[in-house]
């Protein structure tokens, strides 16, 4: 298979995705009911994008194109109703968070298709320990070069993005101390990390076949980039987020990023250099690990400061982008929590303090999620 | 002091349950059939039936434990069956009333063709609409099984339970009004039975929220708390002449609504359950003496295909409607064929009531009870198989 052409797109609109966990309502823990959700809301015969994932206990829901922060969150809105109705009538909880709280991998079960299979005997308990949940971002491009250097652009903001969301502090019963801990299952994956700094789609294309020719690689499909292009969708594809605890994070997130993108594409600050990666692994562990107190290392200028005073100055630097696609409002909460120090890990490792009972934590998250 | 024949009893006692917990082990090993079912067979070989070492006149002997070990199980199973989802799903109490229905049905018809006279087949197709709460939670708990099988069969199970006790109280009501001419004094016995059970389900799942919010009782703290919360159910409910078995059923059921957090307690009376199982089990393979095995086991059989029959098309007929699909359907309907123990003490008390009414239908229902102690765990374990449910041993 060789590289598809990069379909043109509407520059800015929004696609998200989003992974969700499905869990029983006496302990709580993951329970294999993706396909009896899948058929129950097939029977409501809403055009709604809802897939299996690779192990039974999840489900993907994904918004169609959106054009606003406002319009993804109706969207999501939409789905997480019909998806919670559904699993009310079987008897299931549905949560947001980026892992589950103590479900035991080897008690998963891989969702029975072909490509499912396939990875589960390529990567062996990886494929179960796969058992995550993140929120996807895809950002309209009008050119696949263009896409590639945004791409390239917004690496630098992916510690933004892993504070943002996180909330995955929890794995396998035990507290990590991490904010987003999902990541490092993720990063376990051989064609895990950064793409390659290449910025135009033509050699791209060649960069892919070579790869194709060595036999590692099949698709797209099998690079786990945090950012990746999507050439069917015309679109870039922001993969490190965790699923908030809330649709209306999952919405500032994305109404975030398109305003990023906003910014970056119309004042073009610079150009994306190969050295800008040299503080991209230690940046991204420092947010995975400490969160907003994480420290944020400059590439340009080498300064180090703290994760959230970087966010609040680049809230600061789009603001005019945000107003202009009337995601202020999204941009202005994610400062209110950034400037009070609050988030979904927060929020979570507060729930555990109070109940001492991870399968509270998780009954919480439901209710979280529902409202 | 332990006299003689008490040393010679508990001897006899300790070796039996040996014995029947290597064979549920050797069943499990040899031939990969359950567990219980090993304690079953044990049960009968045991029984009057085999070496006779244990028989019926024991049975007063651990009343207090087969009582103890349905308390608790009974209130495991209420937990699970959640108010909130039969009104959010209000197909699966249709399911349920159309199954239990279609098996009362089916059985008083089959033993009223089959020549019973009107108030033993009552009787027995009272019992025959419960399925064992005992077998199906062992074998949920033993297979670690979770889905919509598994829940919708805990909950079915529930409910026909409910059913058939109610049920088995209101008959007898009825019966002793026509006894002795006292309709009122019957109807109102009843009455008093059922709400008087309700009310103390009620004080349970009350007092156990109480208790846990005022010590700020964890889940595993909690446990020891509940086990001595249902001990004192059990003996208040003797105290005031309750059915032991629907209080702690609907306490269970109570407790959840009311405090829908996490239940995960059962995992700490897991061992406990297990053993308190091969005694119950050993009771019942001790009440099948061979007089009411010829006797029975004839109609047993028939009213057991009748009782299947009934209960699949029952759950197969609204199984989709309520979110299941056609191949869930069909494995649950197999999965409830186990019959309830429930009545157990409920009969031996009916037999000093009426002996004449125990000689014509204790022969048929402990043959019964016998058979589907053999035949439903192998159900559910094929069930929960087929239903993928099941959750692999991870060593």
């Amino acid at each position: 298979m060789k590289l598809p052409p990069f379909t043109s797109s509407r520059p800015l609109t929004l696609g998200v995705e989003l992974e969700l966990q499905l869990v029983n309502t006496y302990d709580y823990d993951l329970v294999d009911s993706t396909t009896d959700l899948l058929r129950l809301l097939k029977k409501k015969g809403k055009d709604w994008d809802v897939k299996p994932e690779i192990t039974q206990g999840m489900v993907e829901m994904a918004t169609g194109i959106c054009v606003s922060h406002a319009d993804v969150f109706e969207q999501l809105d939409e789905i997480r109703q019909g998806i919670v109705e559904c699993a009310d009538r079987l008897d299931i909880g549905v949560c947001g968070g980026g892992t589950h709280a103590f479900q035991h991998w080897s008690e998963r079960r891989i969702y029975d298709t072909p490509r499912f299979d396939q990875l589960s005997s390529l990567y062996g308990y990886l494929a179960k320990q796969f058992t995550i949940f993140g929120q996807h971002v895809h950002v309209g491009c009008d050119n696949a070069d263009e896409a590639l250097t945004l791409l390239h652009l917004l690496s630098g903001f992916i510690p933004h993005f892993i504070a943002l969301s996180a909330s995955s502090p929890f794995v396998q019963g035990n507290d990590t101390g991490f904010h987003s801990a999902r990541l490092n299952s993720v990063f376990s994956f051989p064609l895990s990390g950064r793409a390659p700094l290449i910025e135009t789609w033509d050699s791209f294309g060649e960069y892919f076949e070579s790869m194709m020719a060595t036999g590692i690689v099949k698709s797209m499909k099998d690079f786990y980039w945090d950012i990746r292009p999507k050439p069917e969708y015309g679109t870039i594809e922001v993969r490190v987020m965790d699923t908030p605890l809330t649709i209306e994070k999952a919405a500032q997130i994305a109404a975030f990023i398109q305003s990023l993108t906003r910014y970056l594409t119309l004042e073009r600050p610079y150009a994306p250099r190969e050295t800008d990666y040299l503080v991209y692994t230690f940046n991204r562990f420092q947010a995975c690990r400490f969160g907003y107190e994480g420290v944020y290392v400059n590439p340009r200028n080498h300064e180090h400061r703290s994760l959230s005073e970087e966010i609040l100055e680049t809230l600061n630097k789009i603001e005019p982008h945000a107003i202009a696609l009337k995601a202020d409002g999204a941009c202005a909460a994610l400062r209110r929590e950034v400037s009070n120090a609050n988030s979904d890990v927060g929020w979570l490792r507060q729930q555990h303090a109070q109940t001492k009972s991870l399968a509270e934590v998780v009954q919480r998250q439901c209710a979280r999620w529902r409202a | 002091m332990m006299g003689h024949t008490q040393w010679l009893f508990f001897m006899r006692i300790a070796l039996s349950f040996l014995l029947a917990s290597l064979a549920g082990e050797g069943v499990c090993r040899l031939v990969k059939m359950p567990r219980i079912t090993g304690y079953a067979l044990a049960g009968l070989l045991l029984g009057p039936l085999g070496l006779d070492w244990v028989d019926g006149d024991d049975l007063p002997d651990f009343r207090f434990l087969v009582e103890l070990t349905l308390t608790l199980l009974l209130f495991e199973l209420g937990v699970r069956v959640s108010l909130r989802w039969l009104k959010y799903n209000p197909w699966v109490i249709a399911s349920s009333l159309l199954e239990s229905v279609a098996t009362f049905i089916a059985v008083f018809g089959v033993l009223m063709g089959t020549g019973s006279e009107v108030k033993s087949a009552l009787s027995i197709a009272v019992i025959a609409m419960g399925t064992s709460p005992v077998i199906v939670l062992r074998m949920v708990t033993e297979m670690r099984a979770q889905g919509q099988v598994t829940q919708r069969l805990l909950v079915l199970c529930g409910l026909n339970t409910v059913y058939s006790v109610v049920c088995f109280y209101l008959i007898m009501g009825w019966f002793q009004g026509a006894f002795h001419g006292q309709w009122f004094m019957a109807l109102f016995h009843s009455f008093y039975l059922l709400v008087g059970s309700l009310g103390m389900g009620l004080v349970l799942a009350l007092s156990f929220k109480l208790l846990r919010r005022m010590f700020e009782l964890s889940d595993e703290q909690s446990a020891p708390v509940l086990f001595g919360l249902l001990l004192l159910l059990q003996a208040l409910l003797v105290a005031l002449e309750l059915p032991v078995f629907l209080a702690p059923l609907l306490g269970g059921v109570l407790a959840k609504h009311f405090d829908p957090r996490p239940h995960l307690w059962p995992r700490h009376f897991g061992t406990a359950g297990s053993i308190l199982t091969i005694i119950l089990f050993m009771m019942t393979g001790s009440l099948l003496t061979r007089n009411a095995f010829v006797v029975g086991v004839g109609t047993a059989m028939i009213v057991v295909l009748a009782r299947f029959v009934a209960k699949g098309l029952g759950v197969l007929l609204l199984g989709p409607v309520s979110g299941l699909n056609l191949r869930q359907s069909l494995v649950l309907g197999v999965a409830l064929i186990p019959m309830a123990e429930i009545p157990l003490v409920e009969l031996m008390d009916m037999r000093a009531l009426y002996p004449q009414m125990g000689v014509r239908i204790l022969p048929i229902v402990f043959s019964m009870m016998n058979v589907l102690e053999i035949v439903g765990p192998m159900a559910v374990q094929w069930g929960l198989i087929r239903s993928q449910e099941f959750q692999e041993k991870s060593s």
